[in-house]
């Protein structure tokens, strides 16, 4: 298959991303009770899309099925029946079932044949209850068309060089004179619509010479250009054409109709059986110039306002099709001897495809006025650059002013320039969030559980890279809100909750950062029940005092897990740490707060960018080092009696009331080999925090500066350093370290904050 | 270009181009192939917890990558007021970017890879000694150098 083919192939899986989405948006509407027509029409439309889309590259098995699907859904648009809760959940089944044959098609994995089959049920019941008059003559014809459905597969080849060898004959008066006995004929005359809609005449005789060859037979066609006006007339947006096509005799009347499925409201169209000697098809007048002639005769009517010379579509296109191909070089092209030969051959075509294709390329898009943003600001800092080129060459004091100040407003402009590339890369995090629907209708529908999961805030944007390392945390999350958070219907019934439980699942912008919160109003966590766990399985000692948050945080250890019995969903014990370590290797930190009876918030709060970072410049034993703002609660000076020194030489600070280790920055990352100094009078320290929560002070030289940091890997041309998360090159062009402050709190506290708790245990004994 | 690619190709060609520079009094010499640049050497970030071989850190043009020190890494003593010394940036088979702090480069030789003459049990960081011009140059092998420095094990 030709590259074009896949780049259009590409598309069209892009496509079909964009129409699923749509689909999942329309259909959660309705199921909120919604029922405009133009979400109904929406839903319709995607589901065309995607249909006539497969149809064009020949994927059987996603046509059939969305075909199925939306006949289905037409039965809703024209009202036959109602969204009821019911027939929105087929159609959320039937969407899932869709997705994934897009992406089977798209080389994932095979889908299950019987939930298809399935889902082709429920769907083909809807329709059949729907239709009350006739519901034995609507499923009938679910199953006949499908099976007839004949997909048109299509070559996007450039240059048409399958066609080369076509002997096209405008010869009209011979060759519709000996049509074979009890031949087809089908007449058809497109109207304007037909090719404003972006459709073709050529489809529907590729459609017509496919059932041709499925029957070894050839077709014969005649074009009608009787309604041609002369060039000078011609208006190269109307349908002047008309076409009569013989096609052999074993072709039925009904795959003949199945061509014209999707243009039957655009084209006039006959299809009549009839023998050789009844009803010669008219002779078309033979002064009318035939098409070639059309193009030929265009020197002479040069000097008028000359039309378009492109001729129109319905010029253009017949010169290529009309005939039967001959046995082209595509493997789908050899005549079937049954429709089901040609499918077999059409879908090992696909399989072809998709077995070639290269690994997807990512791409983005990317609304318009944000490159336009871009492009004028990259237009100021030409001129900015301009201007400070000029100003450079002045000596005298004022120009040196000017210098100064049109420095500091390129400043401004490179803080705008990287704010808009930053819009660029933005996402909304809708596709991630929809994709959580599924998800917890796939969980809830395991579980036995009725939950219903509302979406908020899905239009918030996070740089793209987030979005995709959202997916596999949020997922976790959702099913273990499912399987643990939300009680049994019994249950909530019991506790007098509605049987429906409800998840929220928002993100929100706050403060530089997004923060995603999941909300379940289930049954909240059971702290004793964590906490008896914990003890069991030696995380704490059985004497622990745990403050409330310390026990929720518990259910992050590895290998924590309440569930009595592990399911298919969750209970195996990972799952917590791993959403953990992934939001914590994005930069973010986890929070979470449980009320018993009322349900669980857990709260995900990540950077908006993974490659800029607002960092304090802060320098300790000569090297100047970055400290993300995000993790600084507070800048001080210690004053010596707040210092308590340990017997092991380490140091604790009191700061206002609250005691944290001291950690001498210098020392402990081995850039100095003094330890640390007797007197800590009036150092400089920081008191940073880590995602759980736990603080400690840094000792460093001195402040420097805040600003604006570009994140650079270390690792990929060293090792990993203790302590340092990454690095990044200063306005000096110098490197400077970025600090990983969890991991030096963690080393200054133990592992986790349960030290002072056993003392708290120890007290209390 | 890498040692082993190249030792691989000499039974073919023989000849490799290397460059030769010195370290102390010792003349050394690595695939011209795996150079990158050769750039004047200048500050570095100390990196926490670096072998003592490790300079440290630099910039190049974006791309973060450390400085090996050779003479501390071949028992030299370093020559911290030598003016000539400059950094070699070479490039691993596996991409691992690295500058190698050399005394001074002295010249290019095309040595042929059959007269090398082994001194030393494998996995050591000299490949072997070749003769050019009655010169002794080591041929430094950067793959052992690079390893290293990526996965030495962290001492906190």
């Amino acid at each position: 298959m030709s590259s074009d083919m896949d780049d259009i192939l590409q598309i069209f899986f892009q496509e079909c991303d964009e129409q699923l989405q749509e689909l999942e948006r329309g259909l959660s509407a309705l199921s909120d009770g919604e029922s405009e027509h133009e979400t109904v029409n929406a839903v319709f439309r995607a589901v065309h899309s995607i249909k006539g889309g497969a149809a064009s590259f020949g994927l059987d098995n996603l046509v059939r099925f969305a075909h199925v699907f939306e006949n289905s859904l037409d039965g809703l648009r024209s009202g036959r029946f109602a969204p009821t809760h019911d027939v929105v959940k087929v159609f959320l089944k039937a969407m899932d079932v869709l997705s994934d044959l897009v992406n089977e098609a798209r080389g994932g994995a095979t889908v299950d044949s019987a939930r298809v089959a399935e889902s082709h049920a429920e769907l083909a019941d809807i329709s059949g209850t729907g239709g009350n008059q006739n519901a034995s003559q609507a499923a009938t014809t679910e199953d006949v068309i499908p099976a007839d459905f004949s997909p048109v597969p299509m070559d996007f080849e450039p240059v048409p060089t399958d066609f080369e060898p076509v002997p096209f004959d405008f010869d009209f008066g011979e060759e519709e004179a000996t049509p074979a006995a009890a031949s087809l004929l089908v007449t058809f005359r497109p109207h304007d619509a037909l090719y404003e809609r972006g459709d073709d005449a050529r489809n529907i005789l590729i459609g017509l010479t496919d059932l041709a060859r499925e029957c070894d037979g050839e077709i014969q066609t005649t074009c009608d250009r009787s309604a041609l006006p002369p060039l000078t007339d011609l208006l190269p947006d109307k349908s002047y054409l008309s076409w009569q096509v013989v096609l052999p005799p074993a072709v039925s009347e009904d795959s003949a109709n199945a061509v014209f499925d999707w243009v039957s409201e655009d084209c006039d169209f006959s299809i009549v059986r009839e023998g050789a000697e009844a009803a010669a098809p008219q002779e078309p007048p033979a002064e009318q110039p035939e098409p070639a002639e059309v193009v030929a005769v265009m020197p002479p009517v040069e000097d008028h306002e000359a039309p378009p010379p492109a001729p129109a579509p319905s010029v253009a296109h017949p010169i290529q099709i009309l005939s039967p191909l001959p046995a082209p070089a595509t493997p789908d092209a050899h005549p079937g001897p049954s429709p089901a030969g040609s499918a077999a051959s059409s879908t090992a075509n696909g399989a072809a495809q998709t077995a070639a294709r290269k690994p997807e390329q990512a791409s983005i898009r990317v609304d318009l006025h944000r490159i336009d943003d871009l492009m004028d600001l990259v237009g100021e800092l030409v001129i900015a650059q301009a201007a400070i080129e000029s100003l450079s060459r002045r000596t005298d004091a004022a120009g040196q002013h000017e210098l100064v100040q049109s420095i500091s407003s390129m400043q401004s402009l490179t803080r705008d320039i990287q704010d808009a590339v930053m819009a660029v890369r933005a996402q909304p995090v809708r596709a991630v969030f929809q994709r959580m629907q599924r998800v917890v209708r796939e969980a809830s529908s395991m579980t036995h559980k009725d939950i219903v999961l509302t979406l908020e805030g899905e239009d918030t944007e996070v740089d793209r890279t987030l979005v995709e390392k959202l997916t596999d945390p949020l997922t976790h999350m959702l099913r273990n809100a499912v399987d643990h958070g939300i009680e049994s219907p019994e249950a909530r019934i019991a506790a007098g909750k509605p049987a429906e439980g409800h998840i929220v699942l928002s993100a929100e912008h706050r403060s530089g950062r997004i923060l995603i919160t999941i909300k379940d109003d289930g049954a909240g966590i059971n702290r004793q029940r964590v906490f008896e766990t914990a003890v069991k399985r030696g995380v704490i000692p059985a004497d622990a005092v745990l403050s409330d948050e310390e026990i929720n945080n518990l259910i992050f250890m590895p290998g924590f897990s309440t569930a009595a019995q592990v399911s298919n969903l969750s209970g195996r014990g990972v799952g917590m740490d791993v959403v953990k370590q992934a939001i914590q290797s994005l930069g973010g930190r986890i929070s979470i707060s449980s009320v018993p009876g009322k349900g669980t918030t857990f709260g995900f709060s990540l950077p908006l960018t993974l490659a800029i970072l607002d960092g304090m410049l802060i320098s300790a034993s000569g090297s100047t080092m970055v400290i993300p703002i995000s993790s600084v609660i507070e800048t001080m000076i210690v004053n010596q009696s707040d210092v308590y020194a340990l017997p092991d030489g380490s140091n604790v600070i009191s700061i206002r009331g609250d005691c944290m280790p001291l950690i001498p920055l210098a020392t402990v990352l081995k850039l100095s080999n003094s330890s640390t100094p007797d007197s800590l009078d009036a150092s400089v320290i920081l008191v940073v925090e880590n995602e759980s929560g736990a603080r400690a002070a840094l000792i460093v030289d001195e402040i420097r500066d805040q600003t604006q940091v570009v994140i650079k890997s270390i690792e990929s041309n060293y090792r990993q350093i203790f302590g340092v998360s990454a690095a990044t090159i200063l306005g000096d062009g110098s490197v400077s370290l970025i600090l990983d402050v969890s991991a030096l709190v963690a080393s200054a506290i133990g592992h986790i904050d349960i030290k002072p708790s056993n003392i708290r245990a120890e007290l209390a004994a | 270009m890498t040692e082993q690619t190249e030792l691989k190709e000499a039974t073919d060609t023989k000849i490799v181009k290397m460059i030769v520079f010195a370290i102390g009094v010792q003349e050394y010499c690595i695939p011209i192939l795996s150079v990158r640049e050769i750039r004047g050497f200048e500050k570095t970030t100390t990196l926490p917890f670096a072998p003592p071989y490790v300079c440290g850190a630099i910039n190049l043009r974006g791309i973060i990558l450390t400085v090996v020190d050779l003479a501390v890494y071949l028992n030299v003593p370093p020559q911290t007021d030598n003016p000539r010394r400059v950094v070699v940036i070479v490039e691993s088979k596996n991409g691992v970017v690295c500058g190698l702090l050399v005394d001074r480069v002295i010249d290019m030789a095309d040595i042929n890879l059959n007269d090398v003459q082994a001194v030393s049990e494998d996995g050591s960081c000299l490949g072997g000694l070749v003769l050019v011009d009655n010169r002794m140059i080591g041929l430094l092998r950067l793959e052992t150098v690079v390893g290293q420095l990526v996965t030495d094990t962290i001492s906190e």
